[in-house]
């Protein structure tokens, strides 16, 4: 099923589908663009091409309710979290819904699955939007992902000159197309001015990368990569294939809530031992754990680089030190390149 | 390419040089370029080939001072490369006992400012291939074309105000002195912000700090953020929750900017490492202001000899909560 709308018409179609539940898009949020709910008056900005966060929150939210809880006297009530609403993530591009996909190998088909996210995940109906013009951060190519096309979406949207068509994939996205009734115009023969959008080509060869570094823990390598990294989590934090979390408590006496937030592996803490042991004692360590994860430890279980080439470490690092940095350090570069 | 001066690159390299080769140092911190020519990011120099890729363009924003409280650890003598605020960000560390003055050789060079990407592709409009500088100019090569531009207009917002582009404290000064600025729009949002009634201004931030990821990358780039342990990770008592709720983003922010009170050097370094751009240096020159205002202009990091108003006594300092 393909639909048209004329771009103009846009607002009306964001103010109808999020009466029907939450609304995700990017939105210009002062200097930057986020993947955020929908708001009357919210600036909606569908020609940037990378949030400064990856949309893996609508997912995987930086914090999540697991239950509240109250207590009075000996009685301890403990009330689930609230009902997770279907939602509408529009404007996913391919690389961050190839993430997304590589979440779901984590927290879905696992035995037994994650529960909230997994909710999450089915109650979402997810619209990609292809690139039209890469971020000069962008590398996608090189993880083989395809700019125009986001094959998981329900929707695929394609930005057009003055209309965008919008192309319904599966039954959710059928149903979101047809929701929206006289707003959008039947695009059966509309086609997409598909670019051949080519991203920034660092010349990385990725052949044999993760069983490469199986053996290479203590190569020294690690003993210089580290050394500029400053020990802050944005890395992690703008990731769309970082998905570790924590669980804390928020609440005063005789009331609160059990939740989960991001976590960060960059941080101290994160591996930080009741008695005061800490296995990754330092930035080194910690360092080689992130890289190792993309590079190794993820793709030894689910055979591919949890990288998609997205380019956002390589915007927002203050310091440069991003995971072509590394891929490149660790010999995963061609020779010819260098 | 972001060639500016290759001549100057090469005067940096000489000096340099002589002392890592010749064993007076035993490590250079300094710059190298990253995967792209808008972007120079730290070097650890300790040979001749390290030294190679030595850069010294207007890229080069990443304070290195700050690398000194780990490499000390592992380094007799090292050798930093500083800009006017990174000479700043050192005093700081030598005012808290953080680095000796003996292990460290500072290589001066006077800044020009750092040139900002995003405002570059702005100016363009378009894909940037490259810049080339000469006297105060910027020219951009587009596509179409060349275009020009005027440097003081493509600053990062760091160095926009910036009044001491020259090291306060060096041991050799590789070039020729700027000479120190106006800034006269340094405290101009601060201003506007203290026109705003209270409700408008917790609105204000309470906006700007809904972004906050809490990736603590603003602290860990901070020359006075030097603590060994920080509060946010102290766990008896528990001062920072993880939750991303306002008050707790208020918590870290205001904790983290009143501790720097009288010891913030301006350098800008954690607005410039947000990744969702909170104006992090309005808050830090709130208080810059209002020091100044209580005790008489000081200009942190200038000279390290001259404490912290708020790390002094003296019976003649205006006490201004007891009198209201």
């Amino acid at each position: 099923m393909k639909k048209v709308i004329a771009r103009e018409k846009l607002p009306e179609l964001w103010k109808s589908l999020a009466a029907k539940g939450p609304l995700f898009l990017p939105i210009q949020e002062g200097p930057v663009v986020l993947f955020q709910p929908w708001q009357e008056g919210a600036e909606i900005n569908l020609d940037a091409v990378n949030t400064a966060v990856s949309p893996k929150d609508v997912f995987l939210p930086r914090e999540e309710t697991y239950m509240q809880y109250r207590c009075s006297g000996k009685q301890l009530e403990l009330i689930p979290a609230e009902n997770i609403e279907p939602v509408t993530a529009f404007g996913v591009h391919p690389c961050d819904l190839k993430a997304v996909e590589m979440l779901d190998k984590v927290y879905i088909d696992q035995d037994p699955p994650d529960a909230l996210y997994k909710k999450r995940r089915e109650n979402t109906t997810v619209v990609g939007l292809s690139c039209s013009e890469p971020d000069p951060f962008c590398f996608c190519n090189e993880f083989g992902v395809d700019p125009a096309d986001a094959p998981g979406a329900d929707v695929m949207a394609h930005l057009k000159n003055g209309s965008v068509l919008l192309e319904a994939r599966t039954d959710k996205g059928k149903a979101l197309l047809e929701q929206a009734g006289d707003l959008l115009q039947d695009g059966s023969k509309e086609t997409a001015e598909v670019k051949d959008v080519k991203t920034a080509d660092f010349g990385l060869n990725l052949e044999g990368l993760p069983e490469n570094l199986k053996e290479r823990f203590e190569d020294p390598v690690w003993d210089e990569l580290y050394k500029s990294c400053l020990g802050c989590g944005v890395c992690t934090y703008v990731c769309p294939t970082c998905y570790c979390f924590d669980v804390e408590d928020f609440g005063h006496e005789g009331e609160g809530q059990r939740f989960r937030c991001w976590d960060s592996c960059m941080y101290g803490h994160f591996t930080a031992m009741a008695g005061g042991h800490n296995p990754r004692a330092g930035r080194k360590e910690r360092v080689r754990q992130r890289f190792m994860h993309k590079l190794q430890y993820y793709p030894e279980i689910f055979n591919e680089i949890a990288c998609v080439g997205c380019g956002r470490c390589l915007r927002s690092c203050p310091v440069n030190l991003d995971i072509v940095q590394a891929i490149k350090a660790l010999g995963g570069e061609t020779v010819e390149q260098r | 390419m972001a060639e500016r001066n290759i001549e100057s690159v090469n005067k940096v390299r000489e000096a340099v040089s002589q002392d890592l080769l010749g064993g007076r140092i035993d490590l250079l911190l300094g710059w190298e370029k990253g995967h792209y020519w808008w972007q120079s990011r730290p070097l650890f120099a300790r040979s001749e080939e390290d030294l190679e890729k030595l850069a010294w363009d207007s890229f080069c924003a990443v304070n290195l001072s700050r690398y000194l409280l780990e490499e000390l650890k592992d380094h007799d003598k090292i050798g930093v490369l500083v800009k006017g605020c990174d000479a700043r960000a050192f005093n700081r560390l030598l005012q808290d006992n953080m680095v000796k003055r003996d292990q460290v050789i500072l290589y001066g060079l006077p800044c020009p400012g750092m040139l900002d990407y995003n405002r570059l592709i702005e100016k363009a409009g378009g894909a940037l291939l490259g810049i080339t500088e000469e006297n105060g100019r910027v020219i951009l090569n587009i596509e179409s074309g060349e275009q020009e531009a005027q440097r003081d207009d493509l600053l990062l917002d760091k160095c926009k105000d910036c009044r001491y582009p020259d090291p306060a404290v060096y041991d050799q000064l590789l070039f020729s002195p700027q000479g120190e600025k106006e800034g006269p729009e340094r405290f101009k949002t601060v201003e506007e912000l203290e026109e705003m009634s209270a409700e408008e201004r917790f609105g204000y931030w309470e906006k700007e700090l809904s972004r906050c990821l809490r990736c603590y990358a603003c602290r860990q780039a901070c020359p006075f953020c030097s603590c060994r342990e920080c509060f946010v990770e102290q766990e008896n008592p528990r001062w920072q929750g993880r939750a991303y709720q306002p008050s707790e983003n208020f918590m870290f922010h205001l904790v983290r900017a009143y501790h720097g009170t009288g010891r913030c050097i301006d350098c800008g370094e954690c607005e410039r490492s947000c990744p969702v751009d909170i104006p992090l240096q309005e808050l830090n020159r709130k208080l810059i202001k209002d020091i100044n205002e209580l005790y008489g202009d000081y200009e942190a990091g200038l000279d390290a000899e001259q404490e912290p108003p708020l790390l002094t006594y003296r019976p003649d300092d205006p006490a201004a909560f007891s009198e209201k």
